[in-house]
């Protein structure tokens, strides 16, 4: 078996056109996107080597610090309560026979809608004149200004994005955890109630260390999608009040398409991936174990 | 069910590829028909925009999809544009990714100000001034509207309309209230103060879109003596007091503002005023289609006056630009003409609402009521100048400007420290 | 059982209020689809006056609905049948097959879920410009299928290594090729995943607006997102019509989601059932 897993030829086939592909259209721009980001460069005029100081420029920025801070409470959050609101819903959907796919179903369904159209539906019921607010006012209530008070260490604006995103992504964990506990096999839940053990009980002791390797795989995808989020705060805030909710992406955005500066974007690219890498080696280092033999 | 599934599979995969065939033969059937046309010696050329003209109801870009018409029309077999879309948001990302390309639009428009200097600069927009001699110059009210669009003498831009930030207002209420239209800054206060107590909402506003905001902090500052080419070059700070009196008067004038302000986007500004919710709607011009076209009885009720206390205009025009790179330059410069024709202007005034840039003589009692009350305080204005976040040296520090004054009237910044932040942002950046 | 018969109506109730909170939210979308810009801004609650369906007719006429949902499904489905085999046999090589760099590959992979599409957009538009793949479907596709492939192989390398060995052991005692022990014993095992990697790349793509707007030029080669756009005026935006060309737009895509999700099922069922 060995030698047939180690034929050469097998490996190229395999891996050859994922390579070739990823190279060309994503590798080599990246490259160059990281040469860039040494640059002085705005796309219209030829990029110009300027070493380190676009690197510099970050230290100064007041805003990407904003923006980073923003990024880690994002990147906390919604590994935390992804990993919690997913496995709770998985669970509950895999114990419930009855309408489990209609819920399911349901809560999968923001998932597949553009997260750019949702965030545009969500500033309309956050904003003042028209949503919520007008709601809680009926009830003699004053709801705050959910998408511009600027108090606090992590302002309210995003935590309510932070919800926004926990409700439109928590299918997506729900969906891969629900995949791999329906692949633990019954047999072991069914030999653990002929012990005694009570649902709870099987889950702490079967169905989490069981999970533990999709643990880390959806977690990375939580940690990088958010620190990569940016379709739903450009439709909601747009980063403001006064970049009060930027986080990394959009500041690049801002920085490269808005303002042109390109160079400087590219090097907050690369501090995004250097971030990214780290965050998902963390994760992997703590989470993830051998998978154990089913 | 295994081969059922592979089965649909592989047809899907069939029909995609049949498909794309046809998009790319579709695709190759079109350029060569452009090529056979170009044998036949009609010349292409490319517009690009920031608003789709099949989608849109903005009468001004229905008024500019008539002129790629006409033109289509009338120059039949010798030139013909095809017009490349995209809203604003996306629309400069998609302009500079063409630039960089080598694929520049042959025609473009663009706002004067930073941004069109972005293209001024490195020499990717042409010189016009060629064109514009052979008399199409004297078509124009005066050589002033190209004020904004020259660099070193030559003129690289060519105006199209010119909308003007005004302060718009409900007659009804007004009177109900017994107020005069304020001349002055007191007046002001002194009118907001009265509909207030009338049980108005004076003031509509959005500070959710900065800009709109910032365009009151704008008049302000100009009232307050603020010169920005003096901030510029360093000559002046931003901490001489005149940006904190202005931000102050802000503050002051906040108090008016209708209670969800701080969250209103612009678009529900806008509404909060033809839905007659509030007195007094601080906008550009160009608000004044959209206005009449969602509550057409409010028209005349609108009244119009100069935001008070200030001699200039807050003005701006769309233009414009000529890529320096195209290979029909002829070709440009007629379809660009089709945009200050007489039928052109005439249409910008009596249907699009927003002031001519040349001496068409139009109908006035086919434009918009207002049109006439916005021409008036033009015509007796002492001049114009820019939206302040176009009138700065970069458009961050427009957007800048912009987002401070936001700071302001949130409380999140005092008036003293929005000057501090100010005059910090353009000693790292601007001088 | 009596017990948790209570146990049962509480996590019913959870799963409603859920329901509720997610479905709520869409149906305003339906309901401001059928007002006018006018009644949305002084009455966005309550049921439209006088529904109408002219927003409908006008955003299907002129946002070219119809030739950007086919653009869109054409781009998506090509997208995604390439992404499966490409990305799951990556996976395979990865996960599986025994060669001294397959973790470095990984990681070569990962890197690139890692950069921002904003990041690449620039570099990867003048390359495609000179090789005449700008304003074509083929050159959406082709960036589409690389920015969907680290993400199917991360989560099928899961699936792969989470298989047992002896799967693969005894196959090769029957004497399977590598080829058939991929795609008769490992791939379709690996349905599951293979489902939900696809749903997530044939969501993504579906929803993609930036490299869209960018590459696409010609309005006969425009999919959905870069339609629904077209809504949004310089000053001003035309709500009605475009929630009403989101609902035209998310139509399909409930449709292809219901039908996936019906495979994910029978591949949820079927894994409980072989164990």
């Amino acid at each position: 078996m060995d030698k047939l897993l180690r034929n050469k030829k097998a490996i190229v086939i395999f891996m050859a056109p994922a390579l070739i592909l990823f190279t060309f259209i994503l590798f080599i721009p990246i490259c160059q996107s990281v040469y860039y980001s040494f640059c002085d460069y705005n796309a219209l005029t030829p990029a110009k080597w300027v070493g380190l100081k676009n690197y510099q420029g970050l230290l100064g920025d007041k805003t990407l610090k904003i923006a980073l801070k923003n990024s880690v409470f994002f990147l906390i959050y919604s590994c935390v309560t992804q990993l919690i609101m997913g496995l709770f819903l998985a669970a509950l959907l895999t114990n419930i026979d009855k309408g489990r796919n209609l819920f399911k179903n349901i809560i999968y369904l923001p998932c597949v809608l553009s997260s750019a159209a949702l965030g545009l539906l969500w500033m309309f019921i956050f904003s003042p004149k028209l949503g919520i607010n007008q709601l809680l006012q009926k009830l003699g209530m004053e709801g705050p200004l959910w998408l511009m008070d600027t108090k606090g260490f992590i302002i309210l604006p995003m935590w309510v994005i932070a919800f926004v995103a926990l409700w439109q992504y928590v299918g997506q964990s729900m969906m891969l955890y629900m995949a791999q506990i329906s692949g633990i096999s019954k047999s072991l839940y069914e030999a653990s109630y002929i012990d005694g053990c009570s649902k709870a009980k099987s889950f702490r002791y079967i169905t989490l260390p069981l999970v533990r390797p999709m643990v880390a795989t959806a977690m990375s995808l939580n940690a990088i999608g958010s620190l990569k989020f940016f379709d739903m705060i450009f439709n909601m805030t747009e980063g403001g009040p006064n970049h009060k909710t930027e986080v990394l992406a959009t500041h690049l955005y801002q920085q490269g398409f808005k303002y042109f500066k390109y160079g400087y974007a590219s090097a907050i690219g690369v501090l995004l991936l250097v971030l990214c890498l780290a965050v998902t080696l963390f994760i992997n280092k703590v989470v993830k174990t051998e998978p154990y033999e089913m | 069910m295994k081969k059922k599934l592979i089965a649909t599979l592989m047809s899907a995969m069939m029909i995609a590829s049949v498909f794309t065939g046809c998009g790319a033969s579709g695709g190759s059937s079109d350029s060569a028909s452009s090529s056979d046309g170009s044998a036949d010696g009609v010349q292409e050329i490319t517009w690009m925009f920031w608003d789709d003209l099949d989608a849109t109801q903005d009468l001004i870009s229905l008024g500019y999809k008539e002129n790629v018409e006409r033109f289509n029309k009338d120059y039949e077999g010798q030139y013909h544009v095809n017009v490349v879309t995209t809203n604003l948001e996306e629309y400069y990302d998609k302009l500079n990714a063409l630039v960089a390309a080598g694929e520049t639009p042959d025609v473009f428009i663009v706002s004067p100000g930073p941004q069109l200097t972005d293209y001024v600069a490195p020499g990717i927009a042409a010189p016009l001034d060629d064109y514009l001699a052979d008399g199409w110059k004297d078509t124009f009210t005066s050589d002033a509207v190209f004020t904004q669009q020259t660099y070193d003498g030559k003129i690289y831009a060519v105006p199209l309309n010119t909308a003007a930030a005004c302060c718009f207002y409900n007659t009804e209420m007004f009177e109900k209230a017994g107020v005069e239209v304020p001349t002055n800054w007191d007046e002001m206060l002194d009118a907001c103060d009265k509909l207030q107590s009338a049980g108005f909402t004076p003031i509509t506003i959005s500070a959710g879109t900065a800009w709109c905001l910032s365009m009151v902090a704008g008049y302000l500052c100009e009232a307050e003596g603020v010169d920005l080419s003096k901030l510029a070059d360093g000559s002046a700070s931003w901490e001489d007091g005149k940006l904190e009196a202005a931000a102050t008067k802000l503050l002051d004038l906040s108090k008016y503002f209708q209670p969800t302000a701080a969250g209103d986007t612009n678009d529900v500004a806008t509404a909060n005023f033809y839905n007659e919710e509030a007195a007094i709607l601080i906008q550009g011009s160009w608000a004044i289609g959209q206005i009449n076209g969602e509550n057409p009885e409010f028209e005349s009720k609108c009244g119009v006056f100069q935001f008070p206390g200030v001699q200039r205009l807050i003005a701006k025009s769309d233009s414009l630009c000529m890529s320096s790179s195209t290979k029909s330059p002829e070709a440009c410069a007629a379809f660009m003409k089709y945009f200050t024709d007489d039928t052109a202007q005439k249409y910008t005034a009596e249907v699009g609402g927003k002031i001519p840039v040349t001496k068409v003589e139009y109908d006035a009692s086919a434009a918009p009521a207002q049109l006439a009350y916005v021409m008036d305080i033009f015509e007796n204005a002492k001049g114009t100048f820019g939206f302040y976040n176009e009138s700065m040296p970069t458009t961050e520090t427009g957007s800048h400007f912009d987002d401070t004054m936001v700071s302001v009237f949130l409380g999140d910044m005092t008036p003293a420290e929005a000057a501090t932040d100010m005059e910090e942002f353009y000693q790292a950046n601007c001088r | 059982m009596k017990k948790l018969s209570v146990w049962k109506i509480i996590i019913y109730i959870f799963l409603v209020i859920m329901a509720v909170l997610y479905l709520a939210p869409l149906l305003w979308t339906f309901n401001v689809a059928f007002k006018t810009n006018k009644e949305i801004f002084t009455a966005p609650f309550a049921l439209p006056q006088n529904p109408t369906m002219e927003n409908f007719t006008f955003a299907w006429t002129a946002g070219k609905l119809g030739i950007a949902t086919l653009n869109s499904f054409i781009v998506c489905v090509v997208t995604l049948l390439f992404s499966m085999i490409i990305g799951s046999m990556a996976a395979f090589g990865i996960a599986r097959l025994r060669w001294k760099f397959s973790h470095l590959a990984l990681v070569y992979f990962l890197t690139g879920m890692m950069i921002p599409v904003h990041c690449v957009l620039i570099p990867l538009f003048t390359r495609f410009a000179k090789v005449g793949l700008s304003n074509s479907l083929t050159g959406l596709v082709l960036p589409y299928l690389t920015f969907s492939l680290p993400i199917t192989i991360f989560i099928m390398v899961g699936f792969f290594e989470g298989m047992p060995n002896e799967l693969i052991e005894s196959a090769c005692i029957d004497g399977a090729s590598i080829y058939q022990i991929f795609f008769k014993v490992c791939l379709p095992l690996g349905k599951t995943g293979l489902f939900v990697t696809g749903l997530m790349t044939f969501v993504g793509n579906w929803n993609e607006l930036l490299l869209a707007m960018v590459f696409i030029s010609d309005d006969m080669k425009k999919t959905l997102p870069v339609s629904l756009s077209k809504f949004v005026g310089p000053y001003n935006t035309n709500y009605s019509q475009m929630f009403a060309a989101i609902i035209i737009a998310i139509i399909p895509t409930i449709i292809v989601y219901c039908a996936f999700s019906n495979q994910i099922v029978d591949g949820l069922t079927a894994g409980a059932v072989k164990g």
